[in-house]
């Protein structure tokens, strides 16, 4: 059985259909990439895993181990182990953001049956997160996401993802605002986590994030349908030549 | 700008039957006087206070203490030497004083001519212990009124930090009108942090007095989280060049509890700053006002003044009632106010979501942050933490309430 089933998937905004039908299957232990041009449902698919208000699903099934996803509340998911790394993470002023990852942690391991996190303990994590990822440590003194650069916030949802370790990570434009060196920093901290019993799904514009997180099944999205899956060539294809083909079939 | 004075008012009546006496002319601010416009009185009025008689022989335990603090304990107004600290450490001095019948507010009239007698506390030098100090109010079996009077005077070049408690014993019902002078010297610094969690019966009209000279600095911070009707006015007069006053605030109400603040930040010379950071959520059928007076006077020439309010609505229930005066005669200042009151943010519960974080611990998370900005303004680290913590307390309330 796949570790996250997408089968069928059909959502609405505002009454109007952007998914329309879209079924992926990830393994244990895959990476998947979904490219597409922009507007066409990434981000879409993405919020209405993680179970974002506003989005209708008309059609089709989300399954985590075969659980129902869709029938979850977004906490719930989350504490299920879905992991949405967002694409425009919030600013969430005087929520400094040591006091939201505690809480988050302790949410995680409250579902789990263990113990609040100690004091201690979570600092010496949080520490040893934040070294790997090259940001200073100070920064979980800060206001969640406040002030923080487009690389920095970026940085924040990775640490936020090594440190919950979730079972399917969902990567929403990881790479957009990031220049080279940042890339890398979170690329390793992405590969850091790959796992055989977790998946990713990593969506990305640019091949060039691929090239640091390496995947094994890549998939065009095109007018909210997977117009194409191939092999990780298939982003070079596409880097290549654009979307043009997939967008003159879909009309 | 004084309130004018309702001569019939019948709070005034039947409290000066009662007294037999009227040296203050009997009256409360009715509806009419601007400045009590969203604060009427009636529910007060119709209430027949007597003079507060009921014994209390220990601090409460609902009152939050914080280690090493020099504790001043009044009950009902009066001082209670059994229930204090006899040794505040140096640089200051507690003694009994004399209540001048100033002229002011029918409140401070009121308050000067019943007032048992002041707490008063002399800054000579600068006192390291925080001053805290307990304000109780006891009615006993019938609704009863006390008048609590603190008078703090602040030596030049002195520093003291104080913290009062404003607390009641459950389930009475009492009105405390407790008035605060303070006047801070040249370069002197003067800390106040004031919590008002009264019961939920309790009416709480309170009036601070400050005057700050040249070079002093003035810290207050008003926390407002119990009551049914609660007003906090502060009136701040800055009258020596380079005087610095920060004063802000947080609120947290649910039920049927109305806080008021009311601020008149008097800027009387050149060179002085003030700012104010009032914050508050609401909840149930709540009431929050905040009125906040800026005085520039002709030749106060380069006063920086500023001053924010913001809400955050917690339910559809509640009100909220802000109103920012400017009143500005010089040419050369700056000044800045701003308000804004919304709900809690979609996309932020989302994201805490998003994490795990089931919807009350994500409101709460929300609400404290959101509550932040004001009481990180706090300068002493274990009042801050002291009135988190308190916030923190209201919160776990509402949820179980919820
Ligand atoms: N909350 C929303 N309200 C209205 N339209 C939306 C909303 N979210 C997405 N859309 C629309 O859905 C389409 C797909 O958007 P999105 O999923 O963000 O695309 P992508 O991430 O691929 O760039 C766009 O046409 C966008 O305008
Ligand atoms: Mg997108």
């Amino acid at each position: 059985m796949a570790l996250l089933e997408i089968k069928n998937l059909h959502a609405s905004v505002a009454g109007k259909e952007i998914l329309k039908g879209i079924t992926l299957n990830l393994e244990p232990g895959e990476v998947h990439a979904i490219m597409g041009p922009n507007g066409t449902g990434k981000s879409t698919l993405s919020n209405v895993i993680a179970g974002r208000d506003g989005y209708e699903v008309t059609k089709g099934q989300v399954l985590l181990d075969g659980e129902d996803v869709l029938a979850m509340a977004a906490d719930e998911r989350a504490r299920a182990g879905i992991f949405l790394a967002f694409q425009y993470p919030v600013e969430i002023p005087g929520v400094t953001t040591s006091a939201f990852l505690k809480t988050a942690l302790n949410a995680k391991r409250r579902a789990e049956g263990k113990k609040e996190i100690d004091a201690m303990d979570f600092l010496k994590l949080v520490k040893a997160k934040t070294a790997v990822l090259g940001m200073p440590y100070d920064m979980i003194k800060r206001a969640l996401n406040v002030g923080f650069s487009g690389g920095e916030k970026k940085r924040a949802e990775v640490l936020q993802m090594t440190m919950l370790e979730p079972r399917v990570a969902i990567l929403d434009e990881t790479d957009s605002g990031l220049d080279i060196d940042a890339l890398k920093v979170v690329s390793d901290g992405v590969n850091s986590l790959r796992s055989p019993d977790r998946a990713f799904l990593v969506i990305t514009h640019y091949q060039r994030l691929l090239d640091y997180i390496v995947p094994d099944h890549v998939h065009v999205l095109a007018n909210g349908r997977v117009m194409a899956t191939g092999g990780k060539e298939l982003a070079l294809e596409l880097e290549a030549e654009g979307y043009a083909k997939y967008l003159e079939t879909a009309a | 700008m004084k309130p004018s004075l309702i001569t019939d008012h019948p709070f005034g009546e039947a409290y000066a039957k009662r007294l037999g006496v009227s040296p203050w002319g009997g009256n409360l601010p009715g509806p009419k006087v601007e400045e009590w416009r969203f604060t009427p009185l009636r529910s007060l009025a119709k209430i027949a206070f007597a003079p507060a008689t009921a014994k209390v022989d220990a601090i409460p335990n609902n009152v939050p203490l914080i280690a090493g603090a020099a504790r001043l304990v009044l009950v009902n107004g009066t001082y209670r030497k059994d229930l204090s600290t006899v040794d505040l450490g140096k640089g200051v001095e507690v003694y009994q004083g004399k209540v001048s019948a100033k002229q002011g507010s029918s409140l401070v009239a009121l308050n000067a001519a019943y007032a048992p007698q002041s707490l008063a506390l002399h800054v000579t030098g600068v006192a390291k212990k925080v001053i805290h100090i307990i304000s109780i109010s006891a009615a006993g079996s019938e609704p009863a009124v006390a008048h609590p009077r603190i008078n703090v005077t602040a030596e030049n070049g002195s520093s003291v930090t104080l913290l009062e408690s404003h607390v009641g014993l459950p389930g009475q019902t009492y009105f405390s009108n407790p008035v605060a002078s303070i006047a801070v010297g040249e370069g002197a610094t003067v800390r106040r942090y004031v919590s008002v969690d009264e019961d939920s019966e309790a009416f709480h009209l309170a009036t601070s007095l400050v005057n700050v000279a040249a070079g002093g600095i003035f810290e207050g911070f008003h926390l407002g989280l119990g009551g049914a009707l609660v007003r906090q006015e502060i009136r701040v007069a800055l009258t020596g060049e380079n005087a610095k006053v920060h004063l802000n605030g947080a609120y947290a109400l649910g039920g049927a509890s109305h806080h008021d603040f009311t601020t008149v930040m008097d800027h009387q010379v050149p060179n002085c700053a003030s700012s104010q950071v009032f914050k508050g959520v609401v909840d149930g059928e709540s009431h929050g006002v905040y009125q906040g007076r800026i005085h520039v006077a002709r030749d106060a020439q380069k006063t920086d003044a500023r001053q924010v309010h913001k809400a955050l609505f917690l339910s559809r229930g509640p009100q909220i009632d802000c109103k920012p005066e400017l009143e500005i005669y010089a040419d050369d200042v700056q000044c800045a106010h701003g308000a804004a009151t919304g709900e809690i943010d979609a996309n932020h519960l989302f994201y805490l979501a998003a994490r795990g974080i089931d919807p009350e611990t994500a409101r709460s998370l929300l609400v404290e942050g959101f509550l932040a900005d004001a009481v990180n303004e706090i300068n002493t680290e274990t009042v801050r933490d002291l009135f988190g913590s308190a916030i923190s307390a209201w919160l776990k309330k509402r949820e179980v309430r919820a």
